[in-house]
This record gives C-alpha cells, sequence and structure tokens, in this order.
C-alpha cells in the first residue's frame, strides 16, 4: 500500500483522479450508455448572420424514415439566459449569426438526423448585419434585438433599450480632465483582440430524457450543473424538483461550459419524444461558433504620469463585441468595467465599458472574464509610459501597482495580496534588465513584463455548499456540487476534508458525477472560486463533522472536548492519553457503559459558504463600498525571440508569480501556471477569422491553431505568493483563470523589446511580425 | 456549411489483387474512391466535398507496404508506405535523408501512422509536404492499369490542385527514386504557424551535389510546395546555381528566381505577398544548410 499523508493542505498529494485519467477510465458523458431507445438531435443552422424568418417547412424532415420529431422555435415562447434572459430556445422570427439555430431534428442516429436537417426548408429575408461593436454601438446600426426593453435582466445590468448596448458599466473616480495637465506623458491608443475559443479537448455534450410523467433529466458536461438546472427549469417551465441535472467529469471547461449554451436544445427535443434519451453532441467545428466564444474588445484607452512615474489618470471605453445574444456577457462587460485601470492605482478614472449586441457567435465566459480583454491594452500602455519618462518597466509596475489597503477604482479597499513580490519573482527568474544574445544571426531576443489582477466576477451572493459523511471504515466521502473540469478541484476539497478531520488524505472521497438530485448547491464551478467559496463549505462541513466526533467521545470518555483531536483517524486525548479509533464509532455510535444503550450515530457533516459583504455600484459613478469579494494578482515576464526573416516567435521562457494566499496543492497551483501559459501564447496567435458576411473562414483544428507541447516555451516557471486571503479557507484564493491574462501582453513587450515594433492588434501572426520589420 | 457529425455511409471494399482495383474503377467510375490511410479522403468526405459510394481500400495489396533499397535501381516505395515507416525506416535515412525529413513534416506523429506517401502525391495537394521532396530526388511514380504498368517522372504527375496525371482507371502502386548521386546532401524547411501539426504555408527541399560537367561544379534542385497550384521545381533557380559558383551572393540570385516562380494566392493561413518572400527566405536558408553539408 501506498504511504498514508497526515495534513495534507499545502503538500503535494496526487490528484484524486489521476489513475482514472491516465488509464483512460474516467467516465464523460458521451461515455454513459443509454440503451437502444436512445435517439440523436441535429440542428439546423442559419446561413445567414442576420434575417427575418419567413417560414420554415419541416415537412420533408419528418418524412425521412427514422425521424422522430422536428422542433422549431415556434414550439417555444420563452427565452433562456443567466444575467440578460435574451435568447430564444430555438430563433423564432429572426436569426442573428451564422450558426443561430432555427430547428433541432431528432432521429433514431445521428446520420438520420443530419440528412434530415438538411431538408427542413427556411426561408429567410437578409438584414443588414453588423459585425463591429463600435459601429453597433451608434445610434442608426441596424437593430439586433428591438424587444431588449421587455427582457428580464439583473438588477446589476443595464442595457439601452433602442440601441443595440445590452450592458454599459460607468466609473468615475476623481477628475480626469484637472489631472491631463498635471502628466508628464500621456498615451492614448486603440487596441483590438479578435474572437478566440475555448477549444476544450471534450466538445459539448448532453443528453436529456423527458418522461411521460414530466419528470426531465440531463445529462451534461457542465460547469454549471445547478445553473443548467435553474435557467433551463425556468427557461422550459419545469418545477426545479422534476428537473435533474447529471454532470460526470468535464473534458476541459475553460468558461464555455458555464452557464448554458446547447444543452437547451436536447431538453427541448427531448420533450418532444417524451421517454427517449435525446443525445445532442457537437462537432469540433460547431464548438467553434455553435457554443460560445470569448467576446472580441475594442479599446480606446489613455493614460497619463506625472515625472517620476506616478500614474495620475486614466480615460478609457471598451466596446465589447457580445455576439447574437448577451445573457452571460453582459457580466463580463461590467467586471471589466468595475475593474477598468488593471491592477494599478490611478486617483482619476473615467472608464465607460459597453457590452455590445454584434452579428457574430455568442459571447459568453472564458477564462479570465474580461481581463485578458483590457490588459492587452492597459499593459502595453504602462510599457510605453515608462518608456516616455525613462523608467525601467518593472520598477514602473513596482511603484504604481495596488497594494494593499489602497482604496481602488470603485471605492473599495484592496484586500490583502502582495502583487511587488510577484513582480520581484518573475524578474528574478528571468534575469531582467540583463540583455541576452540571440541563438542565431537573424534572430532578435527580447523581454517583457506584464501584470494582472483578476476579481471573482459573479452576483453578489452565490453559495458554496458541502456535506462530509463517514463510511463503516472511518474513509470519507466529501460531496459538493462543484465539478471537476481538471483544475484539480476534487483533490483540493479532499485535502481541506482530510486537514480538519485529522484522517489520512488517502481515505476521502469525492462524490461524483455531481447530481442536482443528490449533490449539495453550488452556483456554478466558474470565476476561479471553488477552491475558496466550495473550500469554505468543504472546511466547515468537515469542522461539523470533527465536533460532532469530538462531542461524542467527550461525552463516552467524560472529558471536556477541548482536550481532545483527532490524529491519523483516531481520537485521541492529551489529557487522558486515551485512543478511540474513528472507525469503531463513525456510523456506529458508542454503547454506554455495560452496554445499557448507545449513544452517536452516522456521522455527517454540513457547510455552507456564501459571500455576504458585496454592495451593488452606484449606477452613475461605479461606486460603492464592495464591488468583489477580494482579487488575485500576479506577474508574468516573457524572454522570446523573433526570426526577422520570417516573423516567427519562439517563447523562450515564461516566468509566472501569483499570490494564490496558500497553495492547497502547490502541484496544481505550478500546473495551472504552466498550461496557463500555454493557453496564453494560443490567445496571442491565433484567432476566428470571420468573411465579410460573418462566415466563419477557420472553424476547426487544421486552421484555427492553439499551441501544441512542441511550441511550450522550454521552461516555464512559476513562482507561489502566500498572502493569505482573510476569509479564504487556509488563506486560499483562486489562481485557475489568472495564470493567461496578462500573457498576450506580455509577449507583445518582449516583442517590443526585441524588434522596436508594437502590435495593437491580436493575433501576432508570424506575416504580421514580418510585414511590420519590413 | 459545417462538417457532418460522421462520415456519410459507402460500401468498403478491401480489395485482393491489382486487377480487382481496376475493375472496381472502371465499373464505378468517379462515385469510386482508393483508400491508403484515408488522412485526407475522410475529412473530405466529412466535410462534405466528395461523396463516394465505394471505398477502395489498396493498402493490402501485395507490395504496397515494402520500402526496398537496391544499390543499383534505388529505392522503391510502396504506395501505402506510412509517413513515420518511411521515416524511420534506416536505409532511407541513410540514402534519402531528404525524403525522411519531409515525410516526418507531414502533420502530427498519429496522423503519420496512418498517412501515407502514396496518398500525399495522389492527393495532389499543392502543400504536399513529400511532393518537393519526391521532385527533387527525380521520383517517378509506378501507376497500376489495364495494361500492366506505366511510370510517370514527378515533375509530370502533378497537373493541377488534386488533379494528377492518373488516369482514372489507373492507380499508384509504388514511388522510384534512383540511387542518391554520390556527396549529395539535401533539406526540407517547412514553415507552418506553430511548430507541429500544420499544414505548410511554404515547403521549400533543396537537394544538391557535386556535378563536374556544371559550369558552378554542382547541380542544385529545388523543389516548392504550397505556393503554387502544383507542387513544382524552382527551374531558374536551379539553372543560375548550375552556372554561378555557390555563395552567398548566387543563393540570393537563385532565390530570387524560386520567388518568381511562385503564383501563391491568399487564404487563412497567409498571404500570396508573404509566401512569395517566405520562398525567397527558406530557399536562401536551404540553399545555405544544403551547402554547409557539401563542403
Amino acid at each position: 500500500m501506498a504511504e498514508l499523508t497526515s495534513n495534507p493542505v499545502g503538500k503535494n498529494t496526487p490528484r484524486v483522479d489521476a489513475y482514472e485519467k491516465v488509464t483512460g477510465t474516467a467516465i464523460f458523458t458521451d461515455d454513459l450508455p443509454f440503451g437502444p431507445g436512445l435517439y440523436y438531435g441535429r440542428l439546423v443552422r442559419s446561413p445567414h448572420a442576420h434575417a427575418l424568418i419567413k417560414s420554415i417547412d419541416i415537412s420533408k424532415a419528418l418524412e425521412v424514415p427514422g425521424v422522430k420529431a422536428v422542433v422549431t422555435g415556434q414550439d417555444f415562447d420563452t427565452r433562456i439566459g443567466l444575467y440578460l434572459v435574451d435568447r430564444p430556445v430555438f430563433a423564432k422570427d429572426r436569426v442573428r449569426y451564422v450558426g443561430d439555430p432555427v430547428a433541432g431534428v431528432v432521429a433514431t442516429s445521428e446520420d438520420i438526423a443530419e440528412e434530415a436537417a438538411k431538408l427542413v426548408e427556411v426561408e429567410y429575408e437578409e438584414l443588414p448585419a453588423v459585425f463591429d461593436p463600435v459601429e453597433a454601438a451608434q445610434p442608426d446600426a441596424p437593430l439586433l434585438h428591438p424587444d431588449l426593453g421587455e427582457y428580464k435582466v439583473a438588477n446589476f445590468i443595464f442595457p439601452e433599450p433602442g440601441t443595440n448596448i445590452s450592458e454599459h458599466f460607468r466609473l468615475r473616480k476623481g477628475d480626469v480632465e484637472a489631472a491631463w495637465p498635471r502628466c508628464a506623458a500621456i498615451v492614448e491608443d486603440t487596441f483590438r483582440l479578435p474572437h478566440i475559443q475555448h477549444v476544450p479537448l471534450e466538445p459539448h455534450v448532453a443528453v436529456a430524457l423527458w418522461e411521460p410523467s414530466n419528470q426531465v433529466t440531463l445529462w451534461t458536461s457542465s460547469q454549471s450543473p445547478f445553473a443548467q438546472r435553474d435557467l433551463i427549469a425556468q427557461s422550459m417551465g419545469i418545477p426545479h424538483g422534476n428537473l435533474r441535472v447529471i454532470s460526470p467529469y468535464v473534458g476541459g471547461g475553460f468558461g464555455g461550459k458555464a452557464g448554458v449554451s446547447m444543452e437547451v436544445y436536447a431538453v427541448a427535443m427531448a420533450r418532444a419524444v417524451k421517454g427517449h434519451p435525446v443525445k445532442l453532441r457537437m462537432t469540433r467545428e460547431e464548438e467553434f461558433i455553435g457554443t460560445t466564444v470569448r467576446q472580441a474588445l475594442v479599446a480606446h484607452t489613455k493614460i497619463g504620469c506625472d515625472a517620476e512615474g506616478n500614474l495620475l489618470a486614466m480615460e478609457t471605453e471598451y466596446y465589447f463585441s457580445g455576439g447574437a445574444y448577451n445573457d452571460y456577457g453582459v457580466n463580463i462587460v461590467r467586471a471589466a468595467g468595475y475593474s477598468c485601470t488593471g491592477p494599478y492605482y490611478i486617483p482619476n478614472v473615467k472608464g465607460d465599458s459597453y457590452c455590445v449586441y454584434t452579428n457574430m457567435p455568442i459571447g459568453s465566459a472564458m477564462r479570465g472574464f474580461g481581463m485578458p480583454e483590457i490588459h492587452w491594452g492597459i499593459e502595453q500602455i504602462m510599457d510605453q509610459l515608462a518608456e516616455k519618462i525613462g523608467m525601467d518597466p518593472a520598477e514602473f509596475r513596482r511603484r504604481n501597482c495596488v497594494k494593499t489597503g489602497d482604496i481602488i477604482l470603485t471605492g473599495m479597499k484592496m484586500p490583502a495580496i502582495d502583487l511587488v513580490a510577484c513582480i520581484d519573482k518573475v524578474t528574478k527568474a528571468i534575469n531582467w534588465g540583463k540583455k541576452e544574445p540571440p541563438s542565431a544571426p537573424h534572430k532578435k531576443r527580447g523581454k517583457g513584463i506584464a501584470i494582472m489582477w483578476k476579481a471573482p466576477a459573479m452576483p453578489p451572493n452565490p453559495g458554496s455548499s458541502a456535506i462530509v459523511r463517514f463510511n463503516e471504515d472511518a474513509t470519507v466521502n466529501v460531496e459538493i456540487g462543484a465539478q471537476e473540469l481538471g483544475q484539480g478541484a476534487f483533490t483540493v476539497v479532499a485535502q481541506m476534508a482530510a486537514e480538519v478531520l485529522g484522517v489520512p488524505y488517502e481515505w476521502v472521497r469525492v462524490s461524483a458525477p455531481v447530481d442536482t438530485k443528490y449533490s449539495p448547491y453550488e452556483w456554478q464551478t466558474v470565476a476561479s472560486r471553488i477552491t475558496w467559496s466550495t473550500g469554505n463549505a468543504v472546511k466547515a462541513a468537515a469542522e461539523d463533522a470533527r465536533q460532532q466526533i469530538l462531542a461524542l467521545v467527550a461525552k463516552h470518555w467524560n472529558e471536556d472536548p477541548a482536550n481532545l483531536d483527532i490524529k491519523d483517524g483516531i481520537v485521541i486525548s492529551y489529557k487522558s492519553e486515551r485512543e478511540q479509533p474513528l472507525k469503531d464509532m463513525v456510523i456506529y455510535g458508542l454503547p454506554n457503559e455495560n452496554f445499557e444503550g448507545w449513544k452517536g450515530g452516522p456521522i455527517v457533516g454540513h457547510g455552507k459558504f456564501m459571500p455576504t459583504y458585496v454592495t451593488n455600484l452606484d449606477f452613475e459613478t461605479g461606486q460603492g463600498p464592495r464591488a468583489v469579494v477580494h482579487y488575485t494578482v500576479g506577474a508574468q515576464a516573457v524572454d522570446l525571440e523573433v526570426d526577422t526573416e520570417t516573423g516567427q516567435v519562439e517563447i523562450l521562457k515564461i516566468a509566472s508569480a501569483y499570490d494564490v494566499g496558500k497553495a492547497i496543492n502547490p502541484d496544481l497551483v505550478l500546473a495551472q501556471i504552466e498550461g496557463g501559459a500555454v493557453h496564453g501564447m494560443s490567445s496571442a496567435f491565433e484567432a476566428l477569422k470571420f468573411d465579410e458576411r460573418g462566415r466563419p473562414l477557420n472553424p476547426n483544428l487544421v486552421d484555427y491553431r492553439i499551441a501544441t507541447a512542441a511550441d511550450a516555451p522550454r521552461e516555464i516557471h512559476g513562482d507561489i505568493v502566500e498572502t493569505p486571503l482573510e476569509d479564504g479557507p487556509w488563506g486560499a484564493r483562486g489562481v485557475g483563470e489568472h495564470v493567461m491574462v496578462q500573457t498576450a501582453p506580455a509577449i507583445a513587450n518582449a516583442i517590443y523589446n526585441a524588434i522596436g515594433v508594437r502590435f495593437n492588434d491580436l493575433p501576432l501572426s508570424a506575416e504580421k511580425i514580418f510585414m511590420a520589420l519590413q | 456549411m459545417l462538417a457532418r457529425p460522421a462520415l456519410p455511409s459507402f460500401d468498403y471494399v478491401r480489395a485482393n489483387n491489382p486487377d480487382e482495383v481496376v475493375r472496381l474503377l472502371q465499373e464505378h467510375g468517379a462515385a469510386a474512391k482508393l483508400l491508403m490511410g484515408g488522412t485526407d479522403l475522410f475529412v473530405r468526405m466529412r466535410d462534405g466535398v466528395i461523396r463516394p459510394q465505394i471505398v477502395v481500400d489498396v493498402k493490402h495489396l501485395p507490395g504496397m507496404r515494402a520500402i526496398e533499397y537496391d544499390e543499383g535501381a534505388g529505392l522503391t516505395v510502396g504506395a501505402a508506405v506510412t509517413m513515420n515507416q518511411l521515416a524511420r525506416h534506416p536505409q532511407v535515412q541513410t540514402h534519402y535523408p531528404l525524403l525522411a525529413e519531409a515525410a516526418n513534416s507531414v502533420a502530427s506523429y498519429q496522423v503519420r501512422n496512418r498517412a501515407t506517401l502514396g496518398g500525399n502525391l495522389c492527393n495532389a495537394s499543392p502543400a504536399a509536404d513529400t511532393a518537393p521532396a519526391v521532385l527533387v530526388l527525380e521520383g517517378r511514380l509506378v501507376l497500376h492499369n489495364p495494361q500492366g504498368e506505366r511510370e510517370v517522372a514527378a515533375r509530370d504527375f502533378f497537373t493541377g490542385p488534386g488533379q494528377t496525371a492518373m488516369r482514372e482507371n489507373e492507380f499508384l502502386k509504388a514511388v522510384r527514386l534512383p540511387p542518391p548521386p554520390e556527396g549529395s546532401a539535401g533539406k526540407y524547411l517547412k514553415l507552418g504557424r506553430n511548430k507541429v501539426g500544420d499544414l505548410s504555408i511554404v515547403g521549400v527541399a533543396v537537394f544538391a551535389f557535386p556535378d563536374g560537367t556544371k559550369p558552378s561544379g554542382y547541380v542544385f534542385r529545388i523543389g516548392l510546395a504550397s505556393v503554387a497550384p502544383v507542387p513544382l521545381r524552382a527551374w531558374e533557380a536551379e539553372e543560375v546555381l548550375a552556372t554561378h559558383s555557390p555563395g552567398e551572393e548566387t543563393f540570393a540570385l537563385a532565390a530570387e528566381k524560386a520567388m518568381e516562380a511562385a503564383t501563391p494566392i491568399d487564404d487563412v493561413r497567409a498571404s500570396a505577398a508573404y509566401r512569395k518572400v517566405m520562398v525567397r527566405a527558406l530557399t536562401r536558408r536551404g540553399l545555405e544548410r544544403v551547402w554547409e553539408a557539401l563542403e
């Protein structure tokens, strides 16, 4: 037997799911068996970016042998959405992007459904389309949602009916106009980011069963089983108790499997064939345009500093291309608004962040949630300002970066963090300030730095809950509603439970799959919030169980519970030195003297966590006592070479440091740092491309090139900084998204350092770099 | 618009002898497609570009997966030899390292376990990575037909994007390469968007050996991929190298001529303008590398 690990918090325990995943026995949604009654669904998608639906004729499709049902927007009256309920179940009167589903075909095989889908005849009347968010925000732009004013919306989101603006966040602090004349250096520029896609290893898949009794079950690869239950129940008129969402392991989410995307179509199709499960799975091509993408951004930003390098003022407009439906995306834009300065203390700020409907794929959550987008421009401007006043860019950042206790842009006091320590770590790791030679005469070498911040972007009150229960042998089941996406959630909660309960790590199991019928509530596995929020709930549940155990044994021994402890699965008394193995008592309880009755019973601990202190922000100024729960901060430095004959960039090294409060499992933090660096490279070098009619040009892995293991830097260096978070379990805060937020601008700054050319627009293709050198 | 979830239905026939293949081709015409690795065929079927009713698997025919080397006759590579098989074959590595290098540059390791040399050539993509190598090694393609077989020089084989000199009732059995000239050296340079697995934006093969009959004392051959409707030789560049003494200036001039031979298009991978200058850059780089190896 392998060695047992006591007190595992802070140790590199192996992942609880390692064996299953390495050996290929881990179960994913598409692996689940459903027997011969299983039907398959395929979607009919719009070929137009913007058009009215004049008619839909499903008769030919229905005649195909094996076709069981065809559903269209006419079959559903409601919309769906998390923050802004703007998305019809199927497009009803108009389509708003190339790929917008207009009908779903259910058949006995995927192939039959596909063939029949081609026979659904849709008559369209094309409308003028708009793709650029700045154009779409103009008063005379073609309107995508004339009914915007009627949509249900969260109380902190502010759409502007009669326009394409689905959210406008305003930040006003100090007086920027008065500050500009005091600036010794000002940089003003426009930066553009294109759409990118998450490219999870496992494409979206959902299986829905609508029973004749109107009980509905949805099996889905999801970061958000509970949010899916909530949103689908509301939109489809199912009582929450009648809708059960079961979610096995998720083969990568990165935000793309947050909220509801294609899953509602599976449920809608299942309603038409009650009693038969219906499987809907996205092809890789559909994954690119038929699920969600990261929103594109146009940022106009102006920042100024004095001669000593103190930032004085910032004015910025962020125009996010929200795509056809902004049900989730509006909150990305709000987050970009209340964090619009990036990780800097700036006394005077004017920020406007707009989410704009465009005839593009649906923009939604993606790792970083607005932060990679805004840091792209901010972090390049900081380098330019430093250069203008003759200061080292790292020193410039040390001077201006946000520090513990600062009153930041929203008026909130910055919780404890140490961003300067992160800058110190990465500059040391990359030999900052030392010019190193390139590997060949036709290459040029450069180094760049970028820093970041990100808060969990959520409603004010997202809850987590957990249950800890013992088995007969004192092994433990931890039940959570948070999902294992590969990020290591199950491993860290097992570590936390073992730590509190005083049992070896190896005794803890995490109940899976997540099942809304049995798992305790969890808002969503998003926002890098699980280690912190679910961690707090698990810690509370384990403490509850622990207290039950100690109270019982103390009573049994007639001792004070304060003198008792649990070590390696044995209750011990520091006073009497008595011992009581957990395995003899956590289910059966303990006998009274002479077996005159028993006390105790199965130990089950409950815990919950919900932040209670976040406030809404003023509509006009974005000011409020507490905008967010906390921020995680970090720094990255990049060392690279540019081949001046081809424009190709080779990343030699990426050094990252993040203040995670407490690394519950340092190896998992370093794994996030490595994965994030490579993901960040993909976000710098590749993008979705569209033709002039909004049709995707590269929705496939042939022409959408993500960085591979071969492209990864020879060295990815990671450092962990630990400034405890006040309400984090053992001080921990999340780091899942932060690790890629500033990679693209760090690369751009290093390219500038190498060749003296700045790039305001992503992606950084070799061709673009080469042409700029000519 | 988008690819199907899976392949459309088709009949699969595993051919047992060459005559059966010819018979099926004659019987079904364009409705029949030959299967080797399937790494292009199945992708095109899934994309809806083609929809054959019958797929004839020819990779089990005698000799299709064999590599034979003879000092006098040279190398014979069965059409269904996989890229990985080719790239790690000891005699290919020793006598035709350029071919091994080109084979090893195709797609990813996993794809190279299926992708075949014959498939790469018959698919006739302008971006075929093995085509420039086979062109500069002066390969000949052995075609089986009802009359027996015939050989076509690689330089005459490619006639357009996806088009070859192969007739409807023919199929590729093998590729023959002459014995390598004494003292030869070669290099294949591929420009992709990332390091592994990409299609070529530009591919350049350079092959050279001493030849006293040439004014320069050397024969240089240059093959280009992804920069014209077909993979091609840069004849004018080769002429420059045959007549001017090797060195920086000659290589620059030859690279210029190679660029002029390229007639690329704009696509989602790169612009024509970038491709052209990359032909020049990679040709010059390839010439320098090969010259270093020759010296």
